[in-house]
């Protein structure tokens, strides 16, 4: 009986280990190239907020595109990483540089807010991208979360460094009702970000 | 230092495990109609959560990680967890009958408490280190016991108020909870901690 | 036969009679979505964990029937867990640290021990399904009152007009509007069966 219980305990344990690992090895790829093409659709979305959907690839030597919602093309563009994980260069289809996007994590309410930035060569802001809920965002849902609105994030296009502050503060962004310190963290993340990086506008890399 | 009081006070007030984070509801709902009984069920619970919290956290570092078998996760946690509190029981049936009499009870229902993975868990999805990870479980746990035993002792009032029939039982629990859920948001906010 | 199916969707409501499961109910109903999602994945994993162990009753010994359930329901949480963030990484955001807590919810190992470890493996399949049906019922519901209510919107629909939505009772989405929700649905059933009594 003894000998019997520890047999199929340890039947029972090598069979799931050996199913867990069969499904481990077929699922991952599928993760990780999500996680990666994800990062590029977001990036994509800061240097061209405009466009309706979004072509990636896998590829680094195919330009992504960003199409409106006729599936004309908007712009197309590559990205080559600076920093990893913080701050990439945007390059047209000659190879030339038009503009950064970078990752700043100011401090909201609940905790650090991961957003995207991108930035044109005249430092002003193309758009930008806070993350989602799901993606660890953790302001209050309701309240803090509004930053994830359209009209939140749109009002950044265009702005330049000393523009991007709260009116309160004596720029020209609004904040969110009840929630003035996550849009202020934004405002503030996004400024202090441009401030750091835009010595990497005409960053030329060394060949 | 002042990090370890932080990671304490959020795991105690403001993400507290029942009212704000939902884990272990089975539990504080069953065991909270009396007080004595709630008193046993938290001292059970921090003492496995403790317990379970440092195990996991060893075999997780040592075993998972350098193995790369980071998957076997839930597997792996579930049944250390089983074992220990089987183990527990074990030990202290034989080594302290005194404690297993107010206590042992209250030790088979610890191994589904999700209060208990669930803190295993975010230990690992926090990067705790070892004395973090202390720090957090016992907050945990505390908070725990804070939300059992405020609950049994306004229910034991409960008992006797006049309460629609629909809503007798678990009903008015639950709206008891929600208020409670409600005050306890309060604390959003306390020296910068958030939810 | 049948009756095993449709027992587990009202009579024997995993979530409001029988009162297992519910921290998940509470914990990721904040939208419609999220909950349906819950839901599909604790279907999955009852049903076929209902199955194997039914099909492994007559082989397990009886002193270390819970570890062994105990594995092969993990087994199956974490072949959900993976399957779910291969298909949408964005519902797996949002269930978070609930996905493979979906091990230790009671429906699953309370259903193994009561029922799956005593009755035949088709009787079984149907149990796990309507177990998991009920609970799906419930949380989406759950799901559904928060988000209407809490943020005026349906599956990330605007309804109740744009009014509403920009200022919606927030509460119900944050986590006391769960347990008095969840207080209220279990009200609403008691007085139902009271009164046609």
């Amino acid at each position: 009986m003894k000998l019997r219980m520890i047999l199929s305990l340890t039947i029972v344990c090598l069979l799931s280990a050996f199913l867990l690992s069969w499904v481990y090895k077929t699922t991952e790829p599928k993760i990780e190239k999500d996680k990666a093409g994800k990062l590029k659709i977001h990036l994509m979305e800061t240097a061209f907020p405009d466009a309706f959907e979004y072509e990636v690839s896998t590829k680094d030597t195919t330009f992504w595109i960003a199409y409106d919602s006729l599936k004309k093309t908007i712009g197309k563009a590559k990205f080559e990483e600076i920093i990893p994980d913080t701050l990439w260069s945007v390059l047209d289809t000659l190879g030339e540089q038009i503009g950064i996007v970078f990752k700043v994590y100011p401090k909201g309410y609940g905790g650090p807010i991961e957003t995207l930035v991108g930035l044109s060569m005249d430092t002003i802001i193309t758009g930008i991208r806070p993350a989602t809920p799901a993606e660890g965002l953790k302001e209050t849902p309701g309240l803090g979360v509004k930053i994830l609105e359209p009209w939140f994030k749109r009002q950044f296009i265009g702005k330049k460094e000393k523009e991007v502050l709260l009116k309160k503060d004596g720029g020209t962004l609004d904040a969110i009702t009840a929630s003035t310190k996550s849009s202020r963290a934004v405002a503030n993340g996004a400024r202090e970000g441009i401030e750091r990086y835009k010595k990497y506008l005409r960053y030329q890399a060394i060949e | 230092m002042n990090s370890a009081f932080l990671i304490f006070l959020s795991a105690f007030l403001v993400n507290n495990i029942v009212l704000i984070r939902f884990l272990g509801l089975c539990p504080w709902l069953g065991v909270s109609k009396r007080l004595d009984s709630a008193a046993g069920m938290s001292m059970a619970v921090l003492f496995v959560m403790l317990l379970a919290s440092w195990v996991t956290w060893t075999v997780y570092k040592f075993i998972l990680v350098p193995f790369d078998i980071v998957y076997l996760r839930t597997a792996v946690f579930i049944l250390v967890i089983a074992s220990l509190v089987q183990f527990v029981e074990m030990f202290m049936r034989k080594q302290a009958p005194a404690l297993y009499s107010t206590l042992g009870i209250y030790l088979p229902l610890i191994t589904t408490n999700c209060a208990i993975l669930g803190t295993t868990f975010l230990v690992i999805d926090n990067k705790y280190t070892f004395l973090s990870t202390t720090v957090f479980a016992v907050g945990t746990a505390l908070g725990f016991a804070l939300a059992l035993i405020l609950i049994s002792s306004i229910r034991e009032r409960l008992d006797l108020a006049d309460i629609p029939d629909a809503l007798k039982g678990a009903p008015i629990a639950f709206i008891t909870a929600s208020l409670m859920s409600l005050a306890f948001l309060g604390f959003v906010g306390l020296l910068g901690l958030s939810i | 036969m049948f009756k095993h199916f449709t027992e587990g969707i009202i009579k024997n409501n995993p979530v409001l009679v029988l009162m297992l499961g519910l921290c998940p109910t509470l914990a990721v109903s904040t939208t419609a979505l999220d909950a349906l999602g819950m839901g599909v994945a604790v279907i999955f994993v009852l049903v076929l964990s209902n199955i194997t162990i039914s099909a492994l009753r007559k082989v397990i010994p009886e002193p270390i029937r819970i570890p062994v359930f105990i594995i092969i329901i993990s087994t199956f949480v974490t072949i959900m867990d993976f399957t779910l963030h291969a298909l949408s990484s964005e519902l797996y955001g949002a269930l978070g640290i609930f996905v493979p807590l979906v091990v230790v919810n009671c429906i699953i190992l309370g259903r193994a021990e009561a029922f799956a470890s005593k009755h035949g493996i088709f009787t079984s399949f149907l149990d796990g399904l309507g177990m998991g049906i009920g609970f799906t019922i419930i949380i989406f519901l759950m799901g559904a009152i928060r988000e209407i209510l809490g943020s005026g919107k349906i599956f990330g629909n605007i309804i109740l007009g744009t009014t509403f939505a920009e200022s919606p009772v927030i509460y119900m989405i944050l986590p006391p509007g769960g347990f008095l929700v969840i207080a209220f649905l279990m009200g609403g059933l008691n007085w139902f069966q009271q009164r046609s009594k």
